[in-house]
C-alpha cells in the first residue's frame, strides 16, 4: 500500500493525462477510469489530487459511490491527524 | 440571452457559468439517457422483459421531455449546448446506460436502469441545493424533473426487489410535473 503525501497526491489531478487520485477519509482512490472524473473533473465542482473528506457532506452522495473505485493508497497526513 | 433574468441570478450569488455547466451536463445526459433507454427498451423482451417494456418506454419519453424543458433555460442565462454530438455525449453527467453484455438479464437491465435514474436524482437534488432561493426558475424547473426521476427510480426499484414504490404507473400523459415547462 502507497502512503501518498498531499503534495503527491496533487500531481495526480487528472489532466493533461495524468491519473485522477481523489482521497477520503485517509483512503486515497483512483477515480483515473470513472466516466465522472474524466479530466480529473466531477459535476463541475470538484478537482481530483486532493483530499475530498470536507466535500463529501455536501455532495448529493455518501462515501458508498467512492468504494466502487479501485483503493490506490493511503493519504499520509490525513493519518497523522488522525 | 435573458440579460436581466442572469444578472438576477448573479447578483443572488450563484456563479453562473458554473450552474450552465452543470445544466448542459444533465441536459446531455438525459439527452444520451433517452438514446440509450431506446436500445434497451427493444431488448426487453420475453416474459420478463415485456413486463418492464412499458415503464422504460415511459422514463425515455419523459428524459427526452426534460431535455427540452432545461434547453430553453440554458439559453437565457447565456449559455449554449455543445456543437458536436460526441462532445455532448462525453459530458454528459452520467454514465452511458449501455445495453447489459446479456440483454436477456432482467436484472441486469434493471440495475443499468435505476443507476442511470439514481445519477440523476443526485444530479437534479445538486441544483436545487444550488438554486434554492437564489435562481427560481431554474430551481422550479429542476424540482420538476427531480420529482419524475426519483418516481422512475422507484418504478425500477420496486421491479428489482428493493420494496414497493408507492406510485403507479403513468396512466395517459407523461411528465405530469415537467408539462408546465414544454407547453
Amino acid at each position: 500500500m502507497h502512503w501518498f503525501t498531499t503534495v503527491e497526491l496533487a500531481q495526480y489531478d487528472g489532466r493533461n493525462g495524468a491519473p485522477a487520485y481523489i482521497a477520503y477519509a485517509g483512503t486515497v482512490y483512483d477515480a483515473t477510469h470513472s466516466f465522472l472524473w474524466q479530466g480529473g473533473r466531477h459535476q463541475v465542482l470538484h478537482a481530483a489530487g486532493v483530499d475530498l473528506t470536507g466535500s463529501l457532506d455536501q455532495a448529493p452522495h455518501g462515501a458508498d459511490l467512492l468504494a466502487r473505485l479501485p483503493v490506490i493508497g493511503r493519504l499520509r497526513e490525513r493519518m497523522d491527524n488522525g | 440571452m435573458a440579460r436581466v433574468a442572469r444578472e438576477m441570478v448573479e447578483r443572488a450569488g450563484i456563479n453562473v457559468d458554473t450552474l450552465l455547466e452543470l445544466l448542459v451536463k444533465n441536459a446531455s445526459a438525459e439527452l444520451t439517457t433517452f438514446y440509450y433507454y431506446t436500445i434497451l427498451r427493444v431488448n426487453l423482451i420475453g416474459l420478463e422483459g415485456e413486463g418492464i417494456k412499458e415503464i422504460a418506454e415511459t422514463a425515455r419519453i419523459e428524459d427526452r421531455n426534460h431535455f427540452e424543458a432545461l434547453v430553453p433555460r440554458i439559453y437565457e442565462l447565456g449559455g449554449q449546448l455543445p456543437a458536436d454530438m460526441k462532445e455532448f455525449h462525453d459530458v454528459s453527467a452520467c454514465p452511458p446506460a449501455s445495453l447489459p453484455k446479456n440483454p436477456t438479464d432482467v436484472k441486469a437491465m434493471l440495475t443499468v436502469l435505476v443507476e442511470a435514474e439514481r445519477c440523476a436524482v443526485r444530479g437534479y437534488t445538486q441544483i436545487c441545493n444550488m438554486t434554492a432561493g437564489k435562481d427560481h426558475r431554474t430551481y422550479d424547473l429542476s424540482l420538476a424533473i427531480l420529482n419524475e426521476e426519483i418516481e422512475h427510480e422507484s418504478w425500477f426499484s420496486e421491479f428489482l426487489g428493493e420494496g414497493p414504490s408507492g406510485h403507479y404507473l403513468r396512466r395517459g400523459e407523461t411528465s405530469p410535473f415537467v408539462r408546465k415547462f414544454l407547453e
